[in-house]
C-alpha cells in the first residue's frame, strides 16, 4: 500500500539509481514511494532553455536546469559563499550533478565502458587503492543486464569491446559508426600502436529500443538529449508510475530517523514552502548521487549515531574520487571534423591498464565529438575579424581543431572529504564542503605517462599547436563517499550497498566504489543498483 | 487434396454445404500450406489476431477501439481448446467470409468478412491448411470481448450481416486484364482496403457508393485512395503506388502510420511485385463518387519551409509559450530535432519533410493530431521507422496537454500544410480517447424503448440497396 506518508520501500532520489531499483521493486510486487528534492520538468523545456541561452554562458551546461533555491546544485556563475559547493585543497571537487526529477543522466554522454577485473583488484595486483569486496565475474551479469535495462549499444566484434574479456551476452544494439575526425583519430592512433574503439553508450543506435526513438545526431546529448534516444532517467518515471510508483517532488530529505534497533524509521522532508514531512516505511534507498548521500548521512547523525547514519566506520564523506582530466587543445593543418554523432562515440582504453599501476595511475584517451564550433567562436572573435572573414575562421577552426582528453584514475584517499559547510542553502540547511587533492599517484601519471602519449598523439595528428589545460578537471563522476567493503571498520555498505550499521539502508550507486579505474562510472553505478535491488528484493521476502 | 471450384457455385450456403469437410488429421501439402500462409499475409492477419506486446502469433488479446467499445481478438491458431484446432474447413470458410464461429454466433465486423466474402474456396482451402497446419498452436485462451448493451448480443449482427455483407465470391470481369481483376480480387477482399478508406455509415457498415474516398478509422483518418487527381491518389504513378505499398513512404508526399503502417509492415511489403501491381492496377482505376473535375493543389503538394523561431527565440520557454507564436514554440521543442528548424526533414527521407507531406495537408487534421499523439511505428525490410508518441504513453518523449497538440497542429497546418484547417482542444481530445465513438450504442438501446430499430434498419436496408446500385457501375466502371 502506498500512501504519500508510507511505503514498502522508501527511494531518495529519482536518478538512475532510485529509478532502476524502483522498477526492480515494482516488477516483484512490492510498493515504492520516490522523493525527489528538485523539480520535474519537461524534456521541451530543457531543450529551449539550453538554446534561448547565450553562447557566451553554454560552457556550463547546468544553464540548461536552473536550480531551484530549495534544492540547489552546483551553477557554473557561482563564486566563493554564494556556491552550492565549498571546496578547498590542491584541486578543486568542482562538480555539476542536477537536483532534477531524472537525475544527472539527464546531461550524461551516455558513456558505459565497463571495469576490468584488474581494475577490482589493485591493492592484491599492484599494492595500491582498495581491492573490491567481490570480483569482476559476481559484477559481469548485472553489467548485462544494465546494458539491456538502459539500451547501451556496442561493437559485436570482440576485438573492438572493453574489457578484453568475453562477456556472457552480446550488446542488444551495433555501435555507432565514426565521425570522419573519429576516423582520422583512429587511424593516427593505430600508427602509434594504440587502438581506438567504439564506445559502449547508452543510445539508441540506428534502431528504436524500450519506446524511445534511434540516435538522429543530434549531437546535443550534454546537456540534453531532444529526442530521448540516449537513455536518461527521466524517460523511465511515466512508465514507474504507470506500475504504481509515488513520485514526490521538490521535497528535499533533511534527515533519516533511526529507531531503538538503530534501523532506519522514517525520512524527513522540506516542501518548497519549508514546511516538514515525515515518510515512514520497512526499507529505505538512498540514491541522490554520491555527494548528497554522504551529505545526508552526516546530517542525520543522533544518539545512537553520533558521526551521522551508517558512519560507524567514520568512511562517510571520505574517499570521494572522480576521474581527474586533462585536455590537449590541437590545432592541425589538415580538417578532421568534430560533431557528426553522439559527443562520445570512442576511446583508447589499453592505456588505462598495466603493471604501471604499482607506480602510477592508468589514462583513457578519447576524441571528444562535440561539434567545434561553440567552442571555437570566441576565438575567432577576439582575432577581430568580421563578416565572412569571421565566418571562414570560425569554419577552419571548427574544422582543425580538436579535443583530446585524458581521463586519469584517483586512488581512494580519506583525506578527500565532504564534511558540513558552516555555510547553509536556501532551506537553512549545510552546504557541502569538500576537500581535494588528486594526489601524487594521479599526478605523477600525468607527469611521466599520459601526456607524453597525449603529445606523440598531437604530433602524430599532424598539431600545429596544442593547448594542455593547466590544471585538472573533474569529470563530474562522483565515486567513493559511501565506500564498498567486507570490512565494517573501514567501509560504510556491504556487497550489496547495504549499510553495514543499519539492515533496512541501502545506499548503490557510484558513493560505494572501491576504485575508479578511468572509464566513465555510470554503468557501474547501475550494476551495484541491480545487485542491491536483487538483495533488497531478497529481503523484503524474507521480511 | 480436394479443391472446390467457385465459380458456378454463386450462393454461400450452398458453398458452405459443398465445401470439403475436413479433419485436421488430413495431411496438407507443404505448397498449399504456403500459398495459405501468403495469403493470411495478404489478409493481415496476424496484425489484429496478435498481440504484439508479448503476445505469440495468432494467439489474440489484442484489444481494439471501436466506436462502439473495445473488441479483443481472438486465438486462431490451431490450438484444440483456445483456438480454431476442431473448426471443420465449412466452419473455418463461414467464419472468414460470412462471419459466423464454429458454435454458430456472430462475428462483430472488425473482424473484416465483409471484405473477405469475395475469396474463392480454394483460397480458403489453402488458408484452412495453413491455419491448421502451418500456425503453431497456442494453448492459452484470449480474453473476451465484452461490448456494451446492445451490441454484447451477437445475434443483433444477424441482421446486419443480411443488410451489410455481400455473399459474393469474386468473378473476373471479362472486360479488364488478367492483373486488374487480380487486383480488385485482392484490394477488396484479403487485403480489404475498403474496410479504413471507404467511409461508413450510422450503422458502421461502408457506403460503397464512396468507396475508397477516405474513411476514419480510430485515431486515424485513411484517406482518399481514390483515381481522383486532387483528393485521391490519381496524381500517383503506378511504380509510386507499388513503392508505398513496399515501403511505407513516398518521400516528400505521404508516409505510412497507424493501421496503414501495421499493413506494410505485416503484409503488403511481403507481397510479391506482380500482386503489388496488381492491387496498384485496380485501385488507380477507382474512381470517385466525389469527383467533379476538381482542380489545384493535392495534399502532396501544400506547404513550404520556413520557421517563426524569431519570434520567441532568447526568451524563456514559458514565455514562449504564450501569445501567437506558442505553436511554432512547441515545434522547436519538440519536433525540430528529427524534422529539422525549417521541417525540412532529411536527405534519406527517414525523417520525413512537414510540407509536401499528405499528414499536414489533407482535407482534415486528423492525421495532424494522430502522428503527434501517436507517433509512427513501422518495420520494413530496410528500415524500422519509429516516431515516439507525444500523447499519455509513458514513453512520450513529453506528453503535450490538448491545448498544446492544438497549436502545435494550428501551427504545422498553418506553416507546412492545409492552411484552411484549425483543431480545437476538443478535437485533439476526442483523437486521444482513440477517435469519435459512435452514437450507435445509444441510438439501438433507444430505438429498442421506442420500436424504432425495426424501422431505422428498414430505411437503412433501403438506403442500402439504392445506394448499391447507384455504385454498381461506378465499381465496374
Amino acid at each position: 500500500m502506498v500512501t504519500k506518508t508510507s511505503a514498502d520501500v522508501v527511494i531518495v532520489g529519482t536518478g538512475v539509481v532510485g529509478v532502476v531499483i524502483a522498477e526492480q521493486l515494482l516488477d516483484a510486487g512490492h510498493s515504492v514511494l520516490m522523493i525527489e528534492a528538485g523539480p520535474r520538468v519537461s524534456r521541451a523545456e530543457v531543450v529551449e532553455n539550453w538554446r534561448n541561452a547565450p553562447l557566451g554562458v553554454k560552457g556550463d551546461t547546468s544553464v540548461a536546469y536552473p536550480s531551484r533555491p530549495w534544492a540547489p546544485h552546483p551553477m557554473g556563475n557561482e563564486k566563493g559563499d554564494e556556491a552550492y559547493l565549498q571546496l578547498s585543497g590542491p584541486d578543486s571537487y568542482a562538480q555539476t550533478f542536477i537536483r532534477y526529477a531524472g537525475g544527472s543522466t539527464w546531461h550524461w554522454a551516455g558513456t558505459s565502458w565497463r571495469l576490468t577485473p584488474e581494475d577490482m583488484r589493485l591493492k592484491s595486483l599492484y599494492g595500491v587503492g582498495r581491492d573490491w569486496a567481490f570480483d569482476y565475474d559476481t559484477l559481469e551479469p548485472y553489467y548485462v543486464r544494465t546494458e539491456n535495462k538502459l539500451g547501451i549499444c556496442g561493437p559485436s566484434d570482440p576485438a573492438l569491446q572493453w574489457p578484453r574479456v568475453a562477456r556472457s551476452a552480446p550488446y542488444p544494439m551495433p555501435h555507432l559508426p565514426f565521425s570522419p575526425g573519429e576516423e582520422r583519430f583512429t587511424e593516427i592512433a593505430r600508427t602509434l600502436g594504440y587502438n581506438n574503439i567504439p564506445v559502449a553508450q547508452a543510445r539508441n543506435s540506428g534502431m528504436p529500443y524500450d519506446g524511445r526513438p534511434a540516435c538522429c545526431a543530434n549531437n546535443n546529448c550534454v546537456p540534453v538529449c531532444p529526442v530521448a534516444a540516449k537513455y536518461d532517467a527521466e524517460t523511465a518515471l511515466h512508465r514507474l508510475e504507470k506500475k504504481g510508483a509515488t513520485i514526490l517532488v521538490d521535497s528535499v530529505v533533511y534527515k533519516v530517523e533511526t529507531n531503538a534497533q538503530n534501523k532506519i524509521e522514517a525520512v524527513h522532508f522540506y516542501d518548497q514552502h519549508k514546511e516538514t514531512h515525515r515518510i515512514d516505511g520497512k526499507l529505505f534507498v538512498l540514491a541522490c548521487n554520491g555527494l548528497e548521500n554522504p551529505k545526508l548521512l552526516l546530517m542525520s547523525k543522533d544518539d545512537r549515531n553520533p558521526n551521522g547514519v551508517a558512519n560507524s566506520s567514520d568512511q562517510v564523506g571520505r574517499n570521494m574520487m572522480d576521474h581527474p582530466q586533462l585536455t590537449l587543445t590541437v590545432t592541425t593543418k589538415e580538417p578532421f571534423w568534430s560533431g557528426i554523432g553522439p559527443v562520445v562515440n570512442s576511446g583508447i582504453m589499453e592505456t588505462s591498464q598495466g603493471s604501471f599501476r604499482s607506480e602510477h595511475a592508468g589514462a583513457y584517451f578519447r576524441y571528444n565529438n562535440f561539434a567545434r564550433n561553440r567552442f571555437v567562436t570566441f576565438a575567432a572573435l577576439k582575432k577581430g575579424l568580421v563578416g565572412k572573414a569571421l565566418d571562414e575562421e570560425i569554419r577552419r577552426m571548427t574544422a582543425c581543431t580538436a579535443d583530446i582528453v585524458a581521463a586519469h584514475e584517483v586512488l581512494p584517499d580519506p583525506n578527500n572529504r565532504l564534511t558540513l559547510s558552516d555555510k547553509t542553502d536556501w532551506l537553512g540547511l549545510p552546504k557541502p564542503h569538500i576537500h581535494y587533492d588528486v594526489g601524487e599517484y594521479t599526478r605523477k601519471s600525468a607527469e611521466v605517462y599520459s601526456l607524453p602519449i597525449g603529445k606523440r598523439i598531437a604530433e602524430a595528428m599532424g598539431a600545429t599547436d596544442v593547448k594542455i589545460s593547466p590544471k585538472f578537471n573533474q569529470s563530474k563522476h562522483i565515486m567513493g563517499g559511501t565506500i564498498m567493503g567486507n570490512d565494517a571498520s573501514n567501509s560504510v555498505v556491504d556487497a550489496d550497498c547495504r549499510a553495514h550499521d543499519h539492515e533496512n539502508l541501502f545506499i548503490p550507486g557510484g558513493g560505494a566504489m572501491a576504485s575508479t579505474a578511468c572509464g566513465n562510472s555510470t554503468i557501474t553505478m547501475v550494476a551495484l543498483a541491480i545487485k542491491a535491488g536483487d538483495a533488497i528484493v531478497d529481503q523484503m521476502r524474507g521480511a | 487434396m480436394k479443391t472446390v471450384k467457385s465459380f458456378a457455385l454463386a450462393a454461400p450456403l450452398v458453398l458452405a454445404a459443398t465445401a470439403p469437410i475436413t479433419a485436421s488429421a488430413q495431411e496438407f501439402s507443404k505448397e498449399l500450406i504456403e500459398k495459405g500462409r501468403y495469403l493470411a499475409t495478404a489478409s493481415d492477419c496476424v496484425a489484429c489476431h496478435t498481440n504484439h506486446e508479448g503476445g505469440k502469433p495468432m494467439a489474440g488479446g489484442l484489444p481494439m477501439a471501436s466506436p462502439v467499445g473495445t473488441i479483443v481478438s481472438t486465438n486462431i491458431t490451431p490450438s484444440k481448446e483456445f483456438g480454431i484446432g476442431n473448426y471443420t474447413e465449412a466452419q473455418f470458410s463461414d467464419a472468414v467470409r460470412k462471419g459466423i464461429r464454429g458454435d454458430g454466433a456472430n462475428l462483430y465486423p472488425a473482424m473484416p468478412y465483409v471484405s473477405y466474402s469475395n475469396m474463392t474456396d480454394e483460397d480458403i482451402h489453402a488458408l484452412y491448411a495453413y491455419f491448421m497446419q502451418g500456425v503453431q498452436p497456442v494453448d492459452e485462451k484470449s480474453p473476451e470481448t465484452n461490448l456494451p448493451f446492445p451490441m454484447n448480443f451477437r445475434a443483433s449482427m444477424m441482421s446486419w450481416n443480411m443488410l451489410f455483407r455481400p455473399n459474393e465470391v469474386h468473378k473476373d470481369d471479362p472486360g479488364q486484364s488478367a492483373e486488374w481483376n487480380r487486383g480488385k480480387y485482392l484490394a477488396e477482399g484479403a487485403a480489404h482496403c475498403s474496410t479504413c478508406h471507404t467511409p461508413r455509415g450510422i450503422f458502421m457498415q461502408e457506403q460503397k457508393s464512396l468507396n475508397l474516398t477516405g474513411g476514419q478509422i480510430g485515431a486515424w483518418y485513411a484517406p482518399d485512395i481514390t483515381n481522383d487527381p486532387v483528393h485521391g491518389i490519381g496524381s500517383w504513378t503506378q511504380a509510386e503506388l507499388v513503392t508505398y505499398l513496399k515501403t511505407g513512404k513516398l518521400e516528400n508526399k505521404a508516409q505510412a502510420a497507424g493501421s496503414m503502417a501495421e499493413a506494410i509492415s505485416y503484409s503488403f511489403q511481403h507481397l510479391t511485385d506482380a500482386d503489388l501491381n496488381a492491387i496498384a492496377t485496380y485501385v488507380r482505376s477507382v474512381p470517385s463518387a466525389n469527383a467533379a473535375g476538381t482542380t489545384g493543389a493535392t495534399r502532396f503538394d501544400k506547404g513550404a519551409p520556413g520557421n517563426d523561431m524569431a519570434a520567441f527565440r532568447g526568451k524563456d520557454y514559458a514565455d514562449g509559450l504564450k501569445g501567437d507564436h506558442a505553436g511554432a514554440q512547441i515545434f522547436a521543442a519538440n519536433c525540430a530535432s528529427c524534422h529539422g528548424y525549417n521541417a525540412q526533414g532529411t536527405r534519406d527521407g527517414y525523417y520525413p519533410s512537414l510540407f509536401h507531406n499528405a499528414a499536414t495537408a489533407g482535407d482534415n487534421s486528423i492525421n495532424v493530431i494522430s502522428a503527434i499523439l501517436n507517433g509512427v511505428d513501422r518495420h520494413t525490410e530496410d528500415e524500422h521507422v519509429f516516431m515516439p508518441p507525444f500523447g499519455d504513453q509513458t514513453n512520450a518523449v513529453v506528453q503535450l496537454t490538448n491545448v498544446e497538440v492544438a497549436s502545435l497542429s494550428n501551427y504545422l497546418l498553418a506553416q507546412y500544410g492545409n492552411d484552411k484547417l484549425t483543431v480545437t482542444p476538443e478535437d485533439v481530445q476526442v483523437i486521444r480517447e482513440g477517435g469519435p465513438k459512435s452514437n450507435m450504442v445509444q441510438m439501438a438501446r433507444i430505438g429498442i424503448g421506442a420500436g424504432v430499430t425495426a424501422v431505422a434498419l428498414l430505411l437503412a436496408s433501403l438506403i442500402w440497396y439504392r445506394s448499391r446500385r447507384k455504385t454498381k457501375p461506378a465499381l465496374s466502371a
